[in-house]
């Protein structure tokens, strides 16, 4: 979609990640307690964002060791994009967007996905820039990546409800690598 | 001593968060003797100096990737009987099948579960315990 501007707006859905070296792209999202996660080298201008919802205790078939590794899996293909466009690993920088806390479950999911998120970056060495994360209120994210400026705005009462309840459908993991061929 | 305890296994990535990772997927598994590096050249090094009977390397990494590194595994007499497994991010078929013609025992698609990465294993090793 193009504006006035001449801006183009590419939206991040759950699951998903973009990658974009054009300046006139702006990296939009929709969040309840799911993560957003912006990354970006400043000098290349090479930047992108991921969505992504751990899958916690809503997925028994899921045990804590297979949710992190499902995390660092949207990470590291979001890292592997950026990497692939000329982004530089070393010149990383993130800013951490949603995890707000939903109503109605036990544990919360929104915190854990921030902290698994932050922890990540941590573990990586990547310089966590700033972030607006927890709280009761889904945000809408824009994140101009040749710049690094983000914007967000909080969700009311009922936008949030709507968009938590779309976030615990069951989603497809991201699309199943081929590997069928036969070793043995 | 099980099986999984004798065979002394190279961990190959450039994400700390995925050796980290790996490594406990591993150790859960029976794995004692683990070695890491975070790119294909250190790897390499490692395996000229101190031959691994297993390595599981990740593909997309700076200085050397995946197949390099399992070429360089496959050029030198002192480590080309190791065993390879390349793990991939990427559902990538061409990858696959370059993985398989270069030497690579075995393929394995990120995100794994510990029961799949203990398939992997067992289709080179056979039954770990």
């Amino acid at each position: 979609m193009m504006n006035s501007a001449g801006l183009r707006r590419v939206h991040v859905i759950q699951g998903e990640f973009k990658v974009v070296s054009d300046p006139n792209v702006v990296l939009s999202t929709i969040l309840g307690s799911c993560v957003a996660a912006c990354l970006r080298d400043p000098v290349t201008g090479i930047g992108g964002m991921n969505h992504f919802l751990l899958p916690g205790s809503a997925d028994a078939s899921m045990n804590s060791g297979d949710a992190t590794r499902y995390g660092v899996h949207l990470m590291e293909l979001l890292i592997n994009g950026l990497l692939k466009q000329g982004a530089r690993r070393d010149r990383l920088e993130a800013k951490l967007f949603g995890g707000a806390k939903t109503i109605a479950r036990f544990s919360n999911v929104g915190e854990q996905n921030t902290l698994f998120a932050k922890r990540f970056l941590l573990d990586e060495g990547i310089t966590l820039l700033g972030e607006s994360t927890g709280g009761e209120h889904g945000r809408k994210v824009e994140y101009w990546p040749a710049t690094g400026k983000a914007r967000q705005q909080a969700l009311t009462g009922v936008e949030t409800q709507k968009t938590v309840a779309l976030e615990q459908r069951p989603v497809p993991v991201v699309k199943p690598p081929e590997t069928t061929i036969e070793f043995f | 001593m099980s099986i999984a305890e004798r065979i002394k296994v190279l961990i190959v990535d450039d994400q700390v968060t995925s050796r980290l990772l790996l490594g406990d997927a591993l150790q859960q598994l029976g794995f004692k003797q683990i070695t890491v590096a975070g790119d294909g050249e250190q790897a390499l090094k490692i395996m000229v100096q101190q031959p691994h009977h297993l390595v599981i390397s990740d593909f997309n990494m700076p200085k050397m990737d995946g197949l390099g590194l399992l070429q360089g595994v496959r050029s030198n007499p002192a480590t080309k009987k190791a065993a390879f497994i390349m793990l991939t991010a990427q559902g990538d078929r061409a990858l696959v099948t370059k993985a398989a013609a270069l030497g690579a025992n075995n393929v394995l698609a990120k995100p794994f579960t510990i029961e799949k990465m203990k398939a992997a294993i067992e289709a080179v090793f056979g039954a770990l315990k």
